[in-house]
């Protein structure tokens, strides 16, 4: 049967060869036949069971399923034509599983290092549902199946990105810039809500097993939102979820690297050596993937990390790993190193920065911002390792693009009753000359996107926005609003505001006032003094956009991310709210004090009103009478011992004179002599 | 010809009888079969003062994972971030000793329950097996009747209970329910129980289930006290008992036969500062008979077998029918035997009986006032004895 499906579709094949310009002009020309193909496919399967099987079926129907087979085969000829000519628009999805690695290097101008890894692994699109991998994580694949995740993207994140050195505006950093502690959001292809939140919380139970973390804490409704617009347009099918105070290391670590086909063991990973790559100032460990129908899955699995060179003026790749690399991981189709160096370093001096290393191949960008010098891995081997060698001639201050607003939050106020939120805005108009004017039309567009937990109840109403230190009525800036407010137990509050800025502004800040609430007893975690994490608000510029646009000379997935339209935006700090804790050892005092009280108060009630004073006191003086005092007592004892008089012999004698008396002496003895006779008697007969 | 059948038919039973012989010990796996092993591991302390209590566990994890447990057999509750912590000077490393030669967090470590989810309310679910739907497996205790499991625990704790993460308490009576409720469960064969904490001995006094053999650090009214304290990170880095137990192992691999009662009689009193009390009364097996692997490793016993797998000896039907229904017979065989040890115990019992009858009723005549009566029954007692004994002397 398989033999004779093959041989119809190596027939198939053979038509297509000839007839392929036709007919790939009806596939384009039809959606139908994609529609129908499975059904056909059916229908094919059937009707090969009698014609091998020899007649089991009765002879009309077998008649009937022949013409109906031999009509699908004439039907299915466009189907195999289109999987096999990309006869839609798919020319860049690959035939098969491909894995890339990629390792971008960029000096940052405060003499740190950022070390970014970029592994990416894309599957096919697949009608079938077992599939079997070759490269791709078939955990992840299992992932996306079960859950209809259209995209997703989880992040582990150690530090801050520090927007006003490392820059703000490039696409690295719009990319990279991440909250604290671990960011998750999805968009699920799932059309009721109750279904979406439903498979978030099996999302993050799976997520938790997948990757050591404990993103099963995202599965609470108190935990996760669902943003409209703050975070990414969409239908109401996306949920963010954010936990700021989540450990990141070696143990989120392995798993992540388990879904490369060479793990750390060959290849750009191996470079990974734990202790250096967690001493970073900062350390972000993304997974993002997109999944659609078209494509297939892509995974994009990103490390970045900023280091600190022990020799500040120049640094080596096996300096700040203590690893050299070798060679590449057999198993990738593409396997390079860049090294990116911003013009800000280069333009004011030419000779800050000395190259150590030739590179197969130098570029810069379109608009001239960057060099990227490219190394191919393959051409190195364990005899000669690729060491990419960096010496500062020069040291100097400077900071790289910067986002139009430099974002910050705080708390204000005191107490632990009731507080504020204020985030500032400010401008950074001299880094980026360029994009401003002064006319009164120029307007910035920035989008703020916050999701608090509901013990922090913010007052929505009491908005309050300062532009340049004066007060603004909140209608002639905020050009748009989405309030969610927070319910108790249930809900966390979240506010997105698309907000309008003149050009001209220097300073911007928005108040927001909030009353601490009370947690019961069990919710307090274990270091509850320490107090509670409020996630990083997500501040976005929708009319700036990130991205460098490098020749098409350089193939590489890393690259092609930078020439996506990615919206600048950046995340401020996250907040530290100390609540009012409990001392919880307070409880067991109150219940000790008060039980002590209870049981004093209710045993003198009883006595009082159960003791009749009178009563023991006249008991207490007949006894008196008739017992004498305890030494007279003693003494009597103790001299009838000394003369050998018992006490009590009298009652004693009365009582045991039935049993001992001399009658039953003599009955017993009787006895026994008659019973030692007979005894006697027995034995000598 | 009458002989003919009989002969096959007793050919045929002989011939069932041969192939039970061969059949019965692969397609009924005895219940007493170890053939897995699972480690339980759990640190229940916070902050960063409490290192010594992650290295403690660290270390066991590594040591039975170089024994041969693999990672998803091992559940590794870990209550706080040691290795990444900002007070650690040395990043993704965890030490247990100064000299700092062994990196124990390693590159492959793999932490199924930590921070927060190290509850009392998870480590039962842990052991009773009792999750909710959604909980991933590899936060599963996948065992069965034939696992052997250790649990390790370390932490702050004291007299009947442990302390999780400052907050909650574990007390000897859940832990012996949720053992309990495991045995009743055929979710260990047998359950090695190594508590490193003050007092750690008067965890156990509540456990009733049998299988189950325990080791603590200190007995009641003693403090288990740390080995010494590392300079460079700051705190103490390794318990003692957990120490002495370590270097018990660096000595041992894969293959060494080290004896249970050798481990538990390697810890010196003096060294300690406490003594290391272990609990045996549950366990059937002597212990200088059990292997240490069998709890710390998973060094199986390799039984040769005809098939590879013995599931395609039974797949004729007819044949298991016939299998099935010899097997219904040697059941009720041993059903008979069983009745037969009943009655034998039941004739002694009857025995006992009467005897205990005479000596009531003897008992209650004493209680009579009349003496007349009771020297009547005393003469007719003796009257019997003094037959009994004649009899028996003639």
């Amino acid at each position: 049967m398989g033999l004779f499906k093959s041989v119809n579709q190596l027939g198939a094949w053979g038509h297509f060869k000839i007839l392929g310009p036709i007919i790939i002009y009806a596939s384009v020309l039809s959606v139908f036949p994609l529609g129908s193909s499975l059904w056909f496919l059916d229908g094919e399967r059937f009707t090969s069971g009698p014609l091998t099987g020899g007649g089991v079926m009765a002879s009309h129907t077998f008649l009937s399923l022949l013409l109906f087979y031999l009509y699908s085969f004439h039907l299915l000829r466009p189907i195999y034509c289109s999987f096999g000519s990309n006869g839609f628009e798919t020319t860049s999805v690959p035939k098969e599983e491909e894995f890339s690695e990629e390792l971008l290097l960029k000096p940052l101008p405060d003499y740190k290092v950022l070390a970014h890894f970029h592994f990416t692994s894309i599957s096919p699109p697949s009608s079938s549902n077992g599939k079997h991998h070759h490269l791709f994580p078939k955990s992840i694949a299992q992932l996306v199946k079960k859950y209809k995740i259209r995209e997703l993207e989880l992040s582990f994140t150690q530090g801050r990105w520090n927007y006003d050195r490392w820059g703000a505006s490039d696409p690295l950093s719009t990319a990279n810039g991440k909250p604290p502690g671990v960011e998750l959001w999805a968009l699920f292809d799932i059309p009721t809500k109750e279904e979406i939140d439903a498979t978030w919380r099996n999302l993050t139970h799976s997520l938790s097993g997948l990757f050591c973390a404990s993103i099963n804490f995202l599965e609470s409704s108190t935990s996760y939102s669902a943003p409209l617009w703050g975070f990414l347009p969409n239908n109401g099918d996306l949920r963010y979820g954010a936990l700021p105070r989540e450990a990141v290391c070696t143990e989120n670590l392995t798993p992540w690297l388990k879904l490369l086909p060479c793990r750390d063991k060959a290849g750009i990973a191996s470079l990974l050596d734990r202790p250096s790559i967690y001493r970073g100032h900062y350390h972000s460990q993304r997974l993002k993937l997109r999944s659609d129908g078209l494509n297939g899955i892509v995974i994009e699995q990103t490390l970045s990390v900023v280091l600190q060179p022990i020799d500040r003026t120049s640094w080596s790749m096996h300096q700040l790993f203590k690893k050299s690399l070798t060679g590449k991981c057999a198993l990738a189709k593409s396997s390079k190193v860049f090294l990116e160096i911003e013009r800000s370093l280069v333009s004011q001096n030419e000779n800050i920065l000395e190259l150590v290393g030739e590179a197969d191949m130098v570029t810069n960008d379109q608009r001239d911002h960057s060099t990227i010098y490219q190394y191919n891995v393959e051409r190195y081997s364990e005899h000669e390792a690729l060491d990419i060698r960096v010496n500062w001639k020069k040291l100097l201050q400077v900071s790289f693009l910067q986002a139009p607003l430099h974002a910050s939050r705080f708390l204000m106020g005191s107490g632990n009753e009731r507080g504020s939120i204020a985030i500032s805005l400010q401008s950074a108009r001299n880094s980026t000359k360029g994009l401003y004017d002064n006319s009164k039309n120029c307007f910035t567009r920035v989008v703020i996107l916050q999701v608090v937990p509901w013990y922090v109840k913010v007052y929505y109403h009491t908005l309050r926005i300062y532009v340049d230190g004066a007060i603004r009525d909140a209608k002639d800036v905020v050009e748009k609003i989405n309030v969610t407010p927070s319910e108790d137990k249930v809900s966390p509050g979240t506010l997105e505001m698309m907000l309008q800025f003149p050009c001209g502004m220097m300073s911007a800040a928005l108040i927001l006032d909030f009353d601490k609430g009370f947690l019961h007893i069990d919710e307090y975690p274990p270091d509850a003094n320490q107090g509670f994490d409020i996630p990083s608000a997500l501040v976005s510029f929708p009319d700036f956009i990130s991205r460098r646009i490098y020749p098409d000379s350089i193939s590489s997935p890393l690259l092609q991310s930078y020439k996506g339209r990615n919206i600048v935006k950046s995340y401020t700090e996250v907040l530290l709210v100390p609540l009012t804790t409990p001392d919880f050892s307070m409880p067991y005092n109150v219940i000790t004090f008060t039980c002590t009280v209870l049981a004093l108060y209710f045993g003198s009630m009883v006595n009082v009103l159960r003791r009749r004073v009178s009563e023991e006191e006249r008991l207490a003086k007949s006894k008196d009478k008739r017992k004498p005092g305890l030494i007279p007592l003693l003494i009597s004892k103790i001299s009838n011992k000394v003369r050998g008089i018992k006490e009590d012999s009298a009652n004693q004698s009365q009582s045991s004179e039935p049993i001992l008396g001399p009658k039953v002496v003599f009955k017993v003895v009787l006895i026994a002599l008659i019973a030692v006779l007979g005894h006697y008697f027995f034995n000598s007969s | 010809m009458a002989s003919d059948p009989m002969g096959s038919q007793l050919r045929r039973i002989l011939s069932i009888f041969f192939s039970l012989s061969i059949i019965l010990p692969l397609s009924s796996p005895s219940p007493t079969m170890h053939n897995n092993n699972w480690a339980v591991l759990v640190c229940t302390s916070r902050f960063w003062f409490n290192y010594r209590h992650m290295a403690n566990t660290l270390s066991l994890y590594r040591t039975v994972k170089r024994l041969g447990i693999p990672d998803e057999r091992i559940i590794l509750m870990l209550a706080d971030d040691m290795a990444c912590n900002a007070r650690n000077n040395y990043p993704a490393q965890v030490f247990n000793n100064e000299n700092h030669q062994l990196n124990l967090y390693g590159d492959n470590v793999e932490v199924d329950y930590r921070g927060y989810e190290v509850t009392v309310e998870n480590f039962l679910r842990v052991l009773t097996g009792r999750h909710e739907a959604s909980v991933p497996r590899s936060k599963h205790l996948l065992s069965d009747e034939g696992s052997h499991i250790l649990l390790y625990m370390t932490g702050h704790g004291g007299n009947e209970f442990l302390k999780f993460q400052d907050t909650e308490e574990l007390q000897s009576h859940d832990l012996a329910d949720a053992v309990k409720q495991m045995k009743e469960k055929n979710r260990f064969k047998e359950l090695l129980i190594m508590v490193d904490t003050c007092q750690a001995a008067t965890l156990f006094s509540q456990l009733q289930s049998p299988g189950v053999v325990t080791i603590g650090s200190s007995m009641k009214g003693e403090n288990s006290y740390s080995h010494h304290l590392d300079p460079d990170v700051g705190v103490s880095v390794v318990d003692r008992f957990t120490f002495y137990t370590l270097a018990f192992f660096e000595r041992l691999d894969m293959y060494s036969n080290a004896s249970l009662n050798s481990l538990f009689t390697s810890y010196d009193p003096t060294l300690l500062m406490s003594t290391a009390y272990y609990r045996t009364d549950l366990y059937e097996r002597p212990l200088n008979m059990v292997p240490v692997t069998n709890f710390f490793g998973s060094v199986m016993k390799t039984i040769p077998t005809d098939s590879a797998y013995p599931g395609f000896l039974v797949a004729h039907a007819s044949e298991y029918a016939a299998i099935s229904a010899e097997t219904e017979t040697a059941r009720v065989v041993l059903e008979d035997e069983a009745d037969h040890s009943k009655t034998y115990d039941q004739s002694e019992k009857g025995l006992q009986h009467t005897l205990d009858e005479w000596l009531k009723l003897l008992e209650g005549k004493l209680g009579v006032k009349d003496p007349e009566v009771l020297v009547a029954y005393g003469l007719g007692s003796m009257v019997l004895l003094l037959t009994i004994s004649t009899w028996l002397s003639s």
